[in-house]
């Protein structure tokens, strides 16, 4: 049945990309609470590539926030690349991996 | 860059505004983040859209969970036109880095004036509808026979849909046309949602209506879906070149979330119109406020 399969997809979408707020969220409000709870109120800049470094709890979990959140709309595309592979839908299969392939290479741009 | 305690508040009531005006007539939150960064905030304009950015994905990820259970946005039309939107995106991600703040002002200016007379004209750009025979609701795709489910579905393999108008209850089928011009305007639509940090929906909702011939309802949901990856191919640009600052961006995204579920929640007891034409207000004070910022006019703060 089409329909139902549809019907799944579209909640292993919604799921994914409630998820991913979800968590995005909490990160980033827990960053803020570390940051402001230590008095330090300066707004570092935090490279996408150098996270983890020298970076204090606040900025990491602020940074991890933004990071998951980039990522989910990203999973939602892996996602439809399983969903639709287990549904024989090999046009839309390739498509969706060029889509993951451009935002690979938007990082590694970002990056050079 | 030190932040008082006020302008964290500050921050967080501006994603607040944002998200629930977005919410309730249906704008993305970047045509009010950046102005108000820039303007009110005095921050670069670069800093500014990187964090738009993050504000568009979280209100693009909300929203756009909404629309999928609800069946309306087409995901595979919506990921055909991501690869240009995608591509769009790095392109403007790119500019904007290379050009002047001044010269982004202007383009935000101009961007923002066209957005003004959008809002003002309404949305009068459906595309024709294609009813099922006698207006019934008909049977879905592969499922012969038996009653349609709520909301829409797509044919696996094509662009092609369908969905049951929840007021009316007719069963609207469709096909989206003419992929190449669709692209073309997303890659547009992309390339200034990376410049400038706005979703770029003001762009591809008419393409896809009045170039594809997707309904209006289609033509949103999608482009909401769409939204989000857009925004990240530019901003893994911003952010892996050090533009952006995660204490500026957390309270704004979190205000901007908590505003669109306020919005939705208010939506059936605020009249559209008038938030149209204050919107329309706005916008045009923030177009000409941005190009007197373009052309060295020191408006302070």
């Amino acid at each position: 049945m089409i329909v139902a399969e549809e019907a799944v997809d579209r909640r292993v979408v919604a799921m994914v990309l409630r998820t991913g707020l979800a968590v995005a969220c909490a990160l980033m409000a827990a960053g803020l609470t570390v940051t402001l709870a230590r008095g330090d109120r300066h707004a570092h800049v935090v490279r996408l590539f150098e996270i983890g470094g020298d970076q204090s709890a606040g900025d990491l979990l602020l940074a991890a926030g933004v990071v998951v959140l980039a990522l989910t709309p990203t999973v939602r595309v892996l996602a439809l690349v399983v969903l639709w592979a287990r549904e024989g839908d090999r046009r839309f299969v390739a498509v969706a991996l060029v889509v993951v392939a451009v935002l690979v290479a938007a990082a590694a741009i970002g990056h050079g | 860059m030190q932040l008082s305690g006020a302008e964290l508040a500050g921050l967080a009531a501006l994603g607040v505004f944002a998200g629930w005006l977005g919410a309730l007539i249906g704008i993305g939150g970047g045509i009010i983040v950046v102005p108000a960064l820039v303007l009110a905030f005095g921050y670069d304009i670069h800093l500014a859209v990187a964090v738009s950015l993050v504000c568009v994905v979280a209100t693009s990820t909300a929203a756009g969970s909404a629309y999928v259970g609800e069946g309306l946005a087409h995901m595979r039309l919506g990921m055909a036109l991501e690869v240009a939107t995608t591509v769009g995106g790095i392109a403007g991600g790119l500019i904007a880095v290379a050009i002047s703040p001044r010269t982004l002002s202007a383009v935000f200016a101009g961007v923002v004036l066209a957005t003004a007379v959008l809002a003002w004209r309404g949305r009068e750009a459906d595309a024709p509808e294609v009813v099922a025979d006698g207006g019934e609701p008909g049977p879905g795709p592969g499922a012969a026979g038996s009653p349609p489910p709520s909301g829409g579905w797509e044919t696996p393999g094509t662009l092609a849909g369908a969905y049951v108008d929840p007021r009316s209850g007719v069963l609207v089928e469709y096909r989206a046309e003419r992929l190449g011009l669709g692209a073309g305007v997303s890659a547009l639509a992309g390339m200034l949602s990376g410049m400038l940090g706005v979703g770029g929906g003001f762009l591809k909702v008419p393409a896809m209506t009045v170039g594809m011939k997707v309904p209006i309802k289609v033509a949103a949901a999608t482009s909401n879906f769409m939204i989000g990856v857009t925004a990240i191919a530019s901003l893994l640009v911003y952010f892996a070149r050090g533009y952006l600052r995660p204490l500026v961006a957390a309270p704004i995204a979190l205000g901007v979330v908590a505003g669109a579920l306020l919005g939705s929640r208010l939506a059936a007891r605020t009249s559209p119109a008038l938030l149209r034409r204050v919107l329309v207000a706005v916008l045009v004070f923030v177009a000409l406020q941005m190009a007197l910022k373009a052309f060295g006019v020191d408006i302070g703060r």
